[in-house]
């Protein structure tokens, strides 16, 4: 007898539909299975049979043949056990092929007929819903993820024998009434948390004034940003912060966030769904993979993974040099291309980079009586952020040393909730202006477009000529002020880009020509 | 009479390259030889027993036996291809016996035979001063230091250095376009351009000023070169000027032979918390001339007053907002938010007033988010 049961892998971030067949019939007793397959999707005929043989169910000694289609797709991973049980079970006749048309099946197989759960249900089930299939059967700790998808009719399994049960339900009662009913009883309430996880806050920053606003700055215009400070200045306490001052996710954000989260297989039952903007801290021994994504079969790096939030780089000098030049082309583009022989992948990779250094290789200058530093140690150092690098972030500040008397004092420092306030104004602003662009804040629109929400008045005009002159700006970096003049300008809800918006533009310039190259 | 031995010294020239780089024979013999061999052609064509029997009545058996066989082995290895190519660099050669070798040499206990040159020699009866101090200076330092270069060198005074990093190099930057002009004096031959940073003063050395060295073209600056070559530096002026120095530095130490070849040594006092000021404070704890102001230091070289007043600081005349900002400045980096603190501004006040003192170089932003003055 034939059967055929839906089932789908992923292909880094894009889910490749599988039609599992499996056809029982005369001949010496044999489990064949064929279909392009790595070796764990080989293995999986093992682990079927046995989890079927546990489950209690007498499997005659037939001719056993498994094909997975379409055939010239790479078939890997270990989520084709459950499908495949399924098709063998119904090819033998133990439920029924109808209760399964049109349902697609994910799962692994203990040998004890548990079923366990796999990586990258949620965007397998975003596309599968795309397509028109909108009843699937995945594992149990996997559920929740799939419950998020409004619309999709999920029913998580545990164990084989739970499928079997299922399907004679659905036989018996109809399949329009059980999968109703799982819907109903399982259906969650997700709710975006408004805030980052973790309880901290900018007002828990004394001083540091110049920092806040450019990590404003850097949020409401979606500027990369460079930190430059001392040791033990607040370098990371800044930019730990720098995610409660995000615009509230959307549900959409919020899907795609964890999309890749799914991918990499961080998603659990107890956290179905990433709630919150992520903050991912990167230490400075990561390798390039790592960073931006890669494997033999490509993974999300640290770079996708921080997807929709914020990248801190701490101690960026002391980065290996290929390691940060590889951020160049994602941070350029907002998603990264990985290309192996298998295809090419793309994550996505629309994050706010924020970068943390010293100013020297001991990190007082230039405090001459601490620094030992020379002239050329320092130059050395700070050219180890490559040039192209820099022109992507467009925002630089100093952390200076905390002096006594700002940490003993008590005023009220702004909280988060106060900058996000300003921030989400300065997004809705700058939404109004793009809309219809596909990239619509100030550090991420087109030169172009850029110019032609630029206009400057003839003081304006004159500053920049002169500052272009005297501050030796390059043409680059007269657009990164322009860019965060504009941002700058928004914040005060302003029409125009006035004077004093450019000022502040050009104290918190890179310092790309004094230091650098 | 003179001006026929001139020519002869001239059409020698090849065989004082010669002589200049034997290996071997210190300095002092070789000003010796010159007395004997006042042309080094002579010296080249003697017979060797010839030779050996004339230094045996200058010197002891042991030590002519061991200088006419460097003379022989010199001869053997002696290429004017070499020769050629350094002339060709444009690579001159002084020597003792020269009438433009420089006359202060030959005051110092161990004046050396010769010295390459790469563009001019100081000029005979112009005053000279050293500029010399920390490699890894501050910003204080640096900016005095090419201050006085410059005050010095438009003064008539030609600034002698070592172009090191640092002050030295400051200093002659300063006083790149003076009519003084300025030397550098190098401890590695005078084609090799150290530190390389500042290639762009080497090649301005060569062309307004002129490049000196005691070692031969091609020589790696080694360390044992450069005490010799601090020597040099102190010989060749008539005032030594310490800009900046930790204690136990290098500059103390050619403050130091200054003061043996009885040079008068002034030094640019700091404050009492900067280390790389404390050898310079120390110095003048010992009585060397405090500099007070570039142009007090003019005065007290004896350059005549017109200068003086030329170059007395003009009031820069500022906004209040701006005098505020700008007077709460020094030499020493600020940070912003220091300057906030004690302007007590309003933050777009503050910036609108440095963004154009900025621009108008009357401050320097050094570090990011760190303000200094600017250069005058």
């Amino acid at each position: 007898m034939f059967s055929t049961v839906l089932s789908a892998s992923l292909q880094g971030m894009q889910a490749e539909f599988i039609h599992v067949e499996a056809d029982v019939g005369n001949g010496l007793p044999f489990f064949h299975m064929v279909g392009h397959l790595a070796s764990e999707v080989k293995e999986s005929a093992e682990r079927v049979r046995t989890a079927v043989k546990n489950s209690g169910i007498q499997i005659p000694p037939r001719k056993v043949v498994i094909n997975l289609s379409p055939a010239n797709v790479r078939k890997r991973g270990a989520a084709f056990d459950l499908p495949i049980a399924a098709a063998v079970l119904a090819a033998n006749g133990v439920i029924s092929q109808k209760t399964l048309v049109n349902v697609l099946i994910i799962g692994e197989l203990s040998l004890d007929g548990g079923v366990k759960k796999v990586p990258g249900i949620l965007p397998i089930l975003l596309e599968a819903k795309e397509h028109g299939c909108v009843r699937c059967m995945i594992p149990k700790e996997n559920e929740q993820e799939g419950r998020s998808i409004t619309g999709m009719e999920v029913i998580g399994v545990s164990k084989l024998t739970e499928l079997i049960e299922v399907a004679k339900k659905i036989e018996q009662e109809g399949e329009e009434i059980v999968w109703k009913n799982h819907k109903v009883s399982g259906e969650r309430n997700i709710e975006v948390e408004d805030r980052c996880q973790g309880s901290e806050d900018f007002s828990e920053i004394k001083g540091q004034t110049f920092v806040k606003r450019a990590a404003e700055i850097a949020v409401a215009g979606e500027h990369n940003l460079l930190l430059i400070g001392p040791p033990g200045s607040g370098k990371t306490m800044v930019a730990k912060r720098i995610p409660t001052i995000f615009p509230p996710l959307s549900m959409e954000e919020c899907i795609e966030i964890s999309k890749v989260y799914s991918v990499a297989g961080f998603l659990d039952e107890k956290q179905p769904l990433i709630l919150a903007r992520p903050f991912r801290a990167v230490h400075h021994t990561v390798t390039k993979a790592a960073l931006v994504g890669g494997g033999l079969h490509p993974v999300p790096g640290e770079l996708s993974l921080s997807h929709g939030g914020c990248l801190f780089l701490d101690e960026a000098a002391e980065f290996r040099k290929d390691v940060l030049e590889a951020l160049r082309e994602p941070l350029e583009e907002q998603k990264i291309h990985i290309v192996r022989n298998g295809g090419s992948y793309i994550f996505p990779a629309d994050t706010i980079v924020v970068a943390a250094m010293n100013p020297c290789p001991c990190g007082q200058f230039p405090d001459y009586n601490r620094c030992r530093c020379s002239e050329q140690e320092i130059r050395n150092y700070l050219g180890r952020i490559s040039g192209p690098l820099l022109d992507r972030i467009d925002l630089c500040v100093d952390v200076p040393k905390v002096r006594y008397e700002s940490l003993i004092q008590t005023d009220e420092e702004e909280t988060s909730d106060i900058i996000r306030a300003r921030v989400c104004a300065a997004r809705e602003i700058q939404k109004k202006r793009y809309e219809g662009q596909k990239k619509q804040t100030n550090g991420r629109v087109s030169v172009k477009t850029l110019m032609e929400h630029c206009e400057l008045d003839p003081e304006g005009k004159e500053k920049m000529k002169r500052s272009f002159e005297t501050l030796q700006l390059t043409a680059r970096s007269y657009y990164k002020v322009l860019r965060v003049a504009r941002t700058i300008a928004d914040l005060e809800g302003s029409e125009k880009i006035e004077s004093t918006h450019l000022d502040e533009a050009l104290i918190y310039r890179t310092m790309d020509q004094k230091y650098w190259r | 009479m003179e001006k026929q031995r001139e020519n002869q010294i001239e059409q020698d020239e090849l065989f004082r390259f010669w002589f200049a780089g034997l290996k071997g024979i210190g300095n002092r013999e070789k000003i010796q030889l010159t007395k004997e061999f006042p042309q080094k052609k002579t010296l080249y064509y003697i017979e060797e027993t010839a030779l050996k029997k004339r230094l045996k009545e200058k010197w002891t058996e042991g030590k002519a036996e061991t200088i006419t066989q460097i003379i022989q082995e010199g001869k053997r290895r002696w290429s004017k291809e070499i020769v050629a190519e350094w002339q060709k660099k444009g690579i001159a050669l002084v020597t003792y016996e020269q009438e433009k070798y420089p006359d202060r040499l030959r005051n110092i206990s161990s004046p050396p035979y010769a010295l390459y040159v790469m563009g001019k020699l100081p000029e005979k009866g112009r005053r000279t001063a050293a500029i010399v101090g920390a490699r890894n200076c501050t910003y204080y330092g640096e900016t005095y230091a090419r201050k006085i270069g410059k005050i010095l060198s438009e003064a008539g005074i030609s600034v002698i250095s070592g172009m090191a990093r640092g002050i030295d190099a400051a200093g002659q930057r300063g006083a790149i376009h003076g009519s003084g002009g300025t030397f550098g004096i190098l401890g590695s031959g005078v084609d090799i351009c150290y530190p390389k940073e500042n290639r762009g003063l080497y090649e301005d050395l060569k062309k307004y000023g002129g490049i000196l060295s005691e070692q031969q073209p091609g020589s790696p600056p080694l360390a044992q070169y450069f005490p010799a070559r601090n020597r040099l530096i102190s010989g060749l002026a008539d005032v030594v000027i310490i800009i900046e120095a930790r204690e136990r530095s290098g500059s103390l130490i050619t403050a130091d032979m200054a003061l043996e070849q009885g040079k008068d040594v002034y030094a640019l006092p700091g404050s009492v918390d900067s280390q790389l000021s404390r050898g310079c404070n120390r110095l003048i704890k010992q009585g060397a001339g405090i500099i007070l102001s570039p142009e007090e230091l003019l005065e007290e070289l004896n350059i005549c007053g017109n200068f003086v007043k030329n170059l007395t600081e003009t009031k820069i005349i500022l906004e209040t907002e701006q005098n505020i900002v700008y007077s709460c400045l020094d030499l020493n980096p600020k940070s912003i938010g220091q300057i906030l603190a004690e302007t007590k501004l309003s933050i777009p006040e503050l910036m609108r007033q440095l963004v154009s003192l900025e621009m108008n170089g009357k401050i320097k932003e050094i570090s990011k988010g760190y303000y200094v003055r600017g250069n005058w």
